[in-house]
Order: structure tokens, then C-alpha cells, then sequence
């Protein structure tokens, strides 16, 4: 495929793993965060991490926005699916997360007309060939996603569908770098940047990394060199003493991001005062709901929700994965009483989830030449 | 209908992004009809780009959110064939 097979050729991948490996510095240890779950579920997928000497270890971020919903949404998503006449249309990942009465999927077994979409846009075609029905579209993910959102919204009042109604969960990404920046018990050197969130905000809105913490970030691609080679961007920072920002995606992030997408977003969207994160707790003016202007089209002011906040089960310690404080493998339901059959933890539910990562590709503790 | 996504990636999670070549654009709905790589045909909305016909775009959730340069990889003294 173009644009694809390119970047996963195995000989540059070598070369590649051979600078990175002359650029490290013998006796240091560097912990590099890649923020986005599809980084996390390509260096699974490909064996990015066995090109790595052991002294590069890469910590998962929380750029996973199924793995960050918090049990309490689902409820409320529940909620309105089990009302009458209602059709719920979601993505696919989402239909498997736990709430606290079980998942969407189990709410369809048990009888609510709840539908898999693949973008907003089907759900709002659902909406017109079911003008008698209520359809609500659950929204949810980063920035690479909230404008696909903003004009199904828009499109739905400029095509008068009145029955379409959106219960946003659009959460935005530097709140929890952030957040993550300040935790004392995470010491990071660097970051893989998102990459496609990056092609919508841009570049700037990670420039308060390297100013404010003094770290280098590097937007990347997902293909197996893209990663290797932001890898190595980031030694080569940490190397020459500087911390920057630096675009290695740049076949597809402008620095500017997408002028038209963030103005669509600004229109429909405003920020939540707070938004619960998965074992992050709440985080303020992370979350994204729909504007006054398009309040009507609000399904959270459409029908009644519980709002209830549902502490996370004791067993999951997705909360320490998100954050990077132990892997995967470390936590104690790990591929027993967790695993993507039966997930207890959002992390095991999606295939960007960390957890799903290393048990689909059986990534599990293993001795590396330390350099 | 299988209720888990068609690629190994979720959609949701986001990152993901497919490319496709834009086979014609309705102009008045700002929907172009584009096919993947493997000839599936999806209607894509294209209200963030200026695309043509025969362009290549990045696609996520049924918005192309970028068109695709094929001159501008770069991988540093490592370069894709």
C-alpha cells in the first residue's frame, strides 16, 4: 500500500535500530513516552520494542480514549440506549467496555437497539432512514476525532435531522500530558507525539513540553520506521542538549494542524469544567461537550442520565498502566482474569489498549542486553 | 454484521488513519466517494481539504483530515524506498 509499505521496510528498520543503538549512552537509562494507543498497538504489532536496547524502554501513554472512559459513561451511555424508541450507535471497541452493569453489548442482549457505527456519518444516515426514531451517536476520542463529530453535528441541522443527538466524550489531549508531567512518580526523558491528532491541532499546542519541562517531543507516524526514527530524534535531543519539538510525520502533520477542523470544533464544542479520566481522575478542562449553540442536539439534555460516578473495580490497575507506572504484565489480573474476551480493564478492551497490545502479541517480561 | 472493527486498529482510539484515493466529489454535500487501497468505496466527508479527483487522502472516521504529499518522506539519512 502506498504511503505504508514503505515505512515497514525490515533493512531501514535495521539501520535504524543501529543508530539508536550508537546514539545511546552507555550506563543511562531512557524512559520515552508514546502518548497515542496506536503508537502503543504498532510497536507491538511490528517488534519495534525488540529493536530497542534495553536501556530504551518505552512507557505507554494514556492516548487511548476507550481505555480512559470511566465506568460511570458507560452507564450513562446504557442509559440512554435502554430508553424507548432509541437507536445507540457507537464504534465498535466501545460496545465491549465494562460499566458497572455491564457493556453496551450486554445491554444489546438484553434487548436495546444499540448499532456499530464507523463514523458519525452512518449514524446520522441511520437517523434519516429512521425518522420516527430517536438516534443517538455515543462520540468519543481525541482531537483526530471530535472534528468528524463537529460537522455531523453541523450537517445534521443543516440537513434538518432532527432526530440525531450526539452524547459527546470528545476528550482533548494536553490536559493529561500535563497532568502526567506533574505526577511525581513518572520520570520521563522524551515523547513520541500523536501523530494524527497532531494533523488536526498542530504541532504548537506541545511546544509547553520542552518550554515548561524541558523534555523533547517528536510527532510520529505509526509505521515500525516512523517510530524508530522519532526514537532516534529524540536521542539525538537528549544527546545534543536540547529540547524541542520536532515533526517527523510531516508527509501528514502541518504544523498549523487543520485551520478548518479546529474552527468546526470551536463552533460546536466547549470545554467541560472537569472530565473524569480513568485512573486519572478528573482533569479540569479536559473534556469536550457540545456548545449552547448546539445544545438541542445534546443527548445529555435530550434524555435523563444518571451522572453517577462509578469507582474503577479494585482488581484493575489500568489506572497505573495509563500512567506508565507498571506494564502491563505487572498487573495482578493480567491474562487471567483479564483479557480481551472478558475485560475487566478499558485497557484490555481496545486493540490500541496497552494491555490488549501485549497479551495479542504476547509481549511479556524479557531479558534485553543493556548496553 | 461483526461487531469488532474491520481493521486490527480501533477507529475510536483513534490514532488510526487510512489512506484512500478520491474518486469523485459531490461539490454541493462536500462528500467525495473514495476507495481504500483493497477497491472498498466509502463516502468520505471532505469539508477540511481541497481535494480532486485522484488525489490521495488521510482518512479518520469518515473525514479525510489531510491530503497526502507522497514527496515528503523523510526518514533522515534512513530513506524508504
Amino acid at each position: 500500500m502506498r504511503f505504508v509499505d514503505e515505512f515497514r521496510d525490515a533493512q531501514l528498520g535495521q539501520v535504524l535500530a543501529t543508530e539508536i543503538l550508537g546514539a545511546v549512552e552507555a550506563g543511562r537509562h531512557y524512559k520515552v513516552m508514546e502518548v497515542c494507543g496506536g503508537h502503543t498497538h504498532s510497536i507491538y504489532k511490528y517488534g519495534v520494542d525488540d529493536l530497542l536496547p534495553a536501556n530504551v524502554e518505552l512507557v505507554h501513554g494514556p492516548g487511548c480514549p476507550v481505555c480512559v472512559i470511566p465506568m460511570g459513561r458507560v452507564d450513562d451511555g446504557i442509559a440512554i440506549a435502554e430508553e424507548p424508541g432509541v437507536i445507540f450507535t457507537c464504534f465498535g471497541d466501545m460496545m465491549r467496555v465494562p460499566g458497572s452493569r455491564g457493556s453496551l453489548l450486554e445491554a444489546k442482549a438484553r434487548g436495546a437497539d444499540i448499532r456499530m457505527v464507523y463514523s458519525p456519518l452512518d449514524a446520522l444516515r441511520i437517523a434519516k432512514q429512521n425518522p420516527e426514531r430517536e438516534v443517538v451517536f455515543f462520540a468519543i476520542g481525541f482531537e483526530t476525532t471530535a472534528p468528524s463529530t463537529a460537522l455531523t453535528v453541523k450537517r445534521a441541522r443543516a440537513e434538518g435531522v432532527r432526530n440525531f443527538s450526539c452524547m459527546c466524550n470528545h476528550v482533548t489531549i494536553v490536559p493529561p500530558l500535563r497532568a502526567l508531567l506533574d505526577s511525581p512518580d513518572l520520570r520521563l526523558d522524551g515523547f513520541i507525539g500523536p501523530g494524527h491528532v497532531s494533523t488536526v491541532v498542530g504541532a504548537r499546542p506541545f511546544e509547553f513540553i520542552p518550554a515548561d519541562y524541558g523534555k523533547p517531543v517528536v510527532i510520529a507516524g505509526f509505521e515500525p520506521l516512523d517510530i524508530l526514527h522519532a526514537i532516534r530524534m529524540i536521542l539525538a535531543q537528549l544527546s545534543d542538549g536540547r529540547c524541542e519539538v520536532e515533526n517527523q510525520y510531516k508527509r501528514v502533520v502541518p504544523w498549523e494542524g487543520n485551520p478548518r477542523a479546529l474552527e468546526a470544533m470551536a463552533e460546536v464544542f466547549e470545554l467541560r469544567p472537569h472530565f473524569e479520566w480513568r485512573g486519572l481522575g478528573f482533569i479540569s478542562q479536559s473534556g469536550l461537550k457540545l456548545s449552547d449553540a448546539y445544545a438541542e442536539q445534546d443527548a445529555e439534555l435530550r434524555f435523563s442520565v444518571p451522572g453517577v460516578r462509578v469507582a474503577d473495580p479494585k482488581a484493575c490497575q489500568c489506572g497505573e498502566v495509563l500512567k506508565g507506572v507498571i506494564k502491563p504484565w505487572e498487573c495482578k489480573v493480567f491474562g487471567t482474569a483479564c483479557t480481551p474476551e472478558r475485560p475487566i480493564g478499558t485497557c484490555m478492551v481496545s486493540s490500541e489498549g496497552a494491555c490488549a497490545a501485549y497479551y495479542n502479541f504476547g509481549r511479556f517480561a524479557r531479558e534485553k542486553e543493556v548496553v | 454484521m461483526t461487531l469488532e472493527c474491520h481493521s486490527d486498529h480501533c477507529i475510536t482510539c483513534a490514532d488510526e488513519g487510512t489512506p484512500m484515493t478520491v474518486l469523485r466529489i459531490d461539490e454541493d454535500r462536500m462528500l467525495a466517494l473514495c476507495a481504500d487501497d483493497e477497491g472498498e468505496k466509502s463516502s468520505i466527508e471532505i469539508a477540511l481539504v481541497d481535494v480532486r479527483a485522484g488525489d490521495s487522502v488521510l482518512v479518520h472516521a469518515g473525514v479525510a483530515l489531510t491530503r497526502l504529499d507522497a514527496g515528503s518522506a523523510d526518514l533522515g539519512g534512513a530513506q524508504p524506498r
